[in-house]
């Protein structure tokens, strides 16, 4: 329990230290989505703007008129409203996947990287990120999709029983046992990307290996701080939420757009907390082990080169 | 033309068909019950044409039942009848039926048939029919399709008597019949252990209008039969808990490990009942203005927490029937929870109804009151009003959704009657419209329930429409005076079948106003009704002037306003124009022309113009173009794109924090 605090602890002091990045990505993530929120938002100011019946969406939060403006012709079909968000959201997932090894060399770095650092970090293992998500994607999606299919005969079974809370506390426990599994999957990758960026490897293959070795090993410590941090992140949420309800007026546009960033920053900092911890017991496994100037040869010398 | 002579011989054959057919009765020592010990009255309260006697065995493990029955008709149809057509509702669910070439056609109550799966089959097979004094015609029986060409569909079945009851005559059917039930469809049948049994015997057509009206069961459609006392005998297994329409007169353990519980209802003219093992059984009582209802909840375990929920809506539903349009006069009233699952919720049978709800259930939250509250209404229009549910779905399920906003706006505020959870709000205006809007123009209300152009169309017409256009009818006549009719149409027609004509002449009667104008539109047309503030000018009186300088309270403007009528509905409606003074002026448009212009020379410029500012008219099909700012506000919208892009960060931040 305390290795985990410490790794976690070790982790926020990373993050702490590198606030940038996670402003930095705040920001594309809400230009991403201002933009993937700009067609809903154009149909909603050409209904709504000078009509005294968006009231009861501006006092509150009428439901019925609120899917009657998504019924309206002018405001057009749904998915002219919900794929940009998409397609903004992926944007977002290749920005960061471009980014992220800079970030994690960032991370591992105990000086303030210098930009050129941080984007020659990004283009050397551009390829190999995409290929580590390959690998990532073809592997959770069969644990995931043999896990969520045991999952369903389950709840169908649970189903067919006269016990109502069953099928769902079911699906409940099995999907948080899977997303628990999953994130065993994710942490092995993340490892697996911190392994490429910091030792500089260009053979995937034995980045996830030695990703895999390292998770298996110590499964406990970084399960239990990965999810000490998703636990925060989902307080966030909570309290956020609760927050929003309880001390915004309905009115407050400013209000609820300020506390809704909030939370979105907050949720954002947990992952790049996550990250920071999975870099952060990497670092101190390779220098636990290994000789001190060898570990720096292995992964400083190759980023500055 | 009838001469006295004429009215003197009327009587003499009139007073000796009376007595021969009384003897034609009183030979076979037929007549209909006149009990009255399950109402809160002393005398029957209806025109008895039918006296069902049952007795039936429930299979729990093939969810079958074999019955017998037995039925006495009384001729009250003014002339000899030789032909009577029976329903046989449970045929329904055969795959070459109508009911399920209607719902293959296009999905309906959840049922879009992908597959047929041998649990949906239901049938009802006749094994023996007996008419007593005429003999077996078990083999003559045929089965007809009165509304279309499916040969296949077995729901209607008529048998041709040699012998033609004659008018005021008495005729008793012994029928032996076995059901098998379907996994719930359309509100009867299994789940798991949990059985409803609806529309489960053969039921003679109702004689309305000079011929036999025995529909085929259809998708959409629902009921309709004649008024009469019901003695119902079940055999269940012992673990069972049995709840039925009417009361319980007794139940006896039997010997095989089964029980008999048996049911009486008067005044009714359908029969239901359910069982299951899981049942927790929650009692209240109602004092209705005609007697005390004993309320009989039966309520699944992981439900009864709700059961005061139920009680406590179904009272309040009760205490504003009572008070708005007329007493109940049964002496029970048993809400079903059924089995979570099923498809049996949120159904009416007289004195019996099945609500809706689910373990998880915050208050703010409001699905089983409204379903209790809806089914409830039911007893009035459907139970005790008993309309032809097949040919005027709307006076059934649309008066019944106008009375349903009535009541629960009374008792939960109008903006939040149906939602009011976690500030997320909604009322049963806004459910009835988003019903209605996306069908507005496809059918009129006055239309048989199958021939409507789809189940959607079926629904935002029927319940939707109907309720819309009884809410903005009282801004014609006034709530009071809307109200009133309601009393009277029910007092007048309570065990009756009225048509579609009553309902509307009883309104313009009690309202004193020719309302045709307005049903010819929003009951037998298709109309749709658009208002629009089409556009707004303020224009300085001395525009010309190159040294104009607009001073707010100085400066003289002419005002125009442009209101549009850009549907075919005709209607009059009232107008305001605010001034950035302060000042406002109503207008009144008798909504003939398709637009018209007001004009108005001011020290003040138009801040905003609506259309209906009272909010009166409910079928508008567009509330957002009814006003227009001169300056607009975009705190709405962005307040909206604000949720929108949030929901977006959250999506993209998910979506990295997997996969990356």
């Amino acid at each position: 329990m305390k290795e985990n605090m410490n790794l976690v602890s070790a982790g926020a002091a990373v993050v702490r230290r590198n606030k940038r990045y996670i402003v930095w990505f705040y920001l594309l993530n809400l230009a991403f989505a201002h933009f993937g929120a700009s067609a809903f938002s154009d149909a909603a100011h050409s209904i709504l703007d000078n009509s005294l019946y968006a009231d009861k969406l501006l006092h509150g939060f009428n439901l019925g008129v609120f899917m009657e403006m998504l019924m309206r012709p002018e405001f057009g079909a749904l998915p002219s409203a919900t794929h940009p968000a998409m397609m903004f959201a992926v944007v977002f997932f290749l920005t960061s996947l471009v980014f992220m090894p800079g970030v994690l060399l960032g991370y591992a770095s105990d000086h303030r990287l210098p930009r050129d650092e941080f984007f020659r970090a990004c283009g050397r293992n551009v390829w190999r990120f995409a290929r580590l998500f390959v690998f990532f994607a073809i592997i959770a999606g069969v644990v995931g999709g043999i896990l969520f299919g045991a999952l369903n005969a389950l709840v169908m079974m649970a189903d067919k029983t006269s016990n109502e809370r069953l099928p769902f506390f079911t699906q409940l426990a099995g999907t948080l046992i899977i997303l628990l599994i999953l994130t065993v999957v994710r942490i092995w990758f993340d490892l697996a990307q911190t392994e490429v960026v910091l030792r500089d490897q260009p053979a995937v293959r034995k980045a996830v290996t030695a990703g895999f070795r390292k998770t298996w090993r110590n499964l406990g410590r970084l399960l239990g701080s990965y999810v000490a941090i998703a636990s925060v992140a989902l307080l966030v949420l909570v309290v956020g939420i609760w927050l929003w309800h309880a001390i915004v007026p309905p009115s407050s546009v400013l209000g609820a757009f300020i506390i809704g960033q909030v939370m979105m920053l907050l949720l954002l900092a947990m992952r790049f907390w996550q990250r920071a911890t999975a870099v952060a017991f990497y670092v101190k496994e390779m220098i636990e082990p290994v000789v001190e100037e060898r570990v720096v040869a292995a992964f400083i010398a190759p980023v500055v080169s | 033309m009838c001469s006295r002579l004429s009215v003197v011989v009327c009587l003499l054959v009139a007073s000796l068909a009376v007595s021969a057919s009384a003897q034609t009765g009183a030979a076979a020592g037929l007549a209909i019950p006149t009990t009255t010990s399950a109402i809160n009255s002393a005398t029957p309260l209806s025109q008895r044409v039918v006296a069902y006697d049952m007795d039936a065995k429930y299979n729990a493990k093939a969810h079958s039942l074999d019955a017998t029955e037995t039925l006495t008709y009384h001729n009250l149809t003014g002339q000899p009848l030789d032909t009577f057509p029976f329903h046989l509702y449970l045929n329904a669910f055969e795959p070459t039926a109508t009911w399920v070439r209607e719902g293959k056609r296009e999905a309906t109550r959840g049922q879009d048939f992908e597959k047929w799966d041998p649990k949906n089959y239901g049938s009802e097979e006749i094994k023996s029919f007996e008419v007593v004094g005429q003999g077996d015609f078990t083999n003559q029986l045929q089965f007809i399709h009165p509304d279309d060409e499916n040969k296949d569909d077995r729901t209607v079945v008529q048998v041709h008597l040699p012998k033609p009851i004659p008018r005021d005559g008495y005729v008793q059917f012994k029928i032996k019949f076995h059901d098998q039930f379907p996994e719930t469809l359309e509100r009867t049948g299994w789940n798991r252990d949990f059985v409803l049994g609806g529309q489960w015997f053969p039921k003679v057509g109702v004689w309305w209008h000079g011929a036999w009206n025995c529909h085929q069961f259809h998708a959409y459609t629902e009921f309709f039969a004649d008024f009469g006392v019901y003695d119902v005998k079940l055999t269940v297994p012992q673990y069972e808990v049995v709840g039925a329409s009417g009361i319980e007169v007794s139940s006896v353990d039997n010997p095989d490990g089964t029980k008999t519980v048996a049911y009486h209802g008067d005044d009714i003219h359908d029969f239901a009942w359910t069982a299951s093992p899981h049942y927790l059984i929650y009692n209240d009582t109602f004092q209705s203005s005609m007697g005390p209802v004993k309320l009989r909840i039966m309520m699944q375990p992981a439900h009864w927490g709700q059961a005061e929920r139920h009680a406590l809506i179904a009272k309040q539903t009760m205490e504003r029937f009572d008070r708005w349009y007329g007493p109940y006069p049964y002496k029970t009233l048993t809400i079903v929870d059924p089995d979570p699952g099923s498809q049996a919720f949120g159904m009416e049978y007289p004195t019996f109804i099945t609500a809706g709800t689910n373990w998880f259930m915050p208050k703010g939250a409001l699905l089983p009151e409204q379903v209790v509250e809806h089914e409830f209404g039911h007893q009035y229009w459907y139970g005790m009003v008993a309309t032809n549910e097949f040919e005027d779905a709307w006076m059934d399920e649309g008066i019944n959704q106008y009375t349903e906003a009535k009541v629960m706006d009374s008792i939960f505020g109008p903006s939040t009657s149906t939602i009011n959870l976690w500030g997320i709000t909604a009322g049963e205006e806004n459910e009835d419209r988003l019903f209605y809007e996306r069908v507005a123009a496809l059918d009129p209300l006055a239309k048989n329930g199958w021939q409507y152009a789809d189940n959607n169309s079926y629904g935002g017409i029927t319940y939707g429409k109907t309720a819309l256009i009884l809410l903005t009818l009282e801004s014609v006549i006034g709530e009071d005076t809307m109200r009133q009719a309601m009393h009277t149409y029910f007092l007048r027609y309570r065990f009756a079948s009225p048509t579609k004509e009553d309902f509307l002449k009883t309104i313009e009667e009690v309202s004193g106003k020719d309302l045709r104008w307005y049903f010819n539109q929003a009951v037998y047309g298709t109309q749709v009704l658009d208002f629009e503030v089409l556009k707004i000018s303020s224009v300085p009186v001395e525009w010309y002037k190159d040294d104009l300088q607009e001073k707010k309270g100085v400066t003289e403007y002419v005002n125009n306003v442009w209101i549009h009528r850009k549907e075919d509905f005709v209607m009059p409606v009232d107008i305001e124009i605010k001034f950035d003074n302060g000042d406002k002026v109503r207008e009144h448009w008798d909504g003939q022309d398709r637009w018209v212009r007001y004009a108005y020379q001011k020290k003040a410029k138009i801040e905003s113009v609506e259309v209906d500012p009272d909010h009166k008219i409910y079928f508008d099909r567009n509330n957002f173009n009814n006003s227009r700012t001169e300056e607009p506000n975009g705190a709405p919208a962005r307040k909206l794109a604000n949720y929108w892009t949030c929901i977006g960060q959250f999506f993209a931040q998910m979506l990295a924090w997997w996969l990356v």
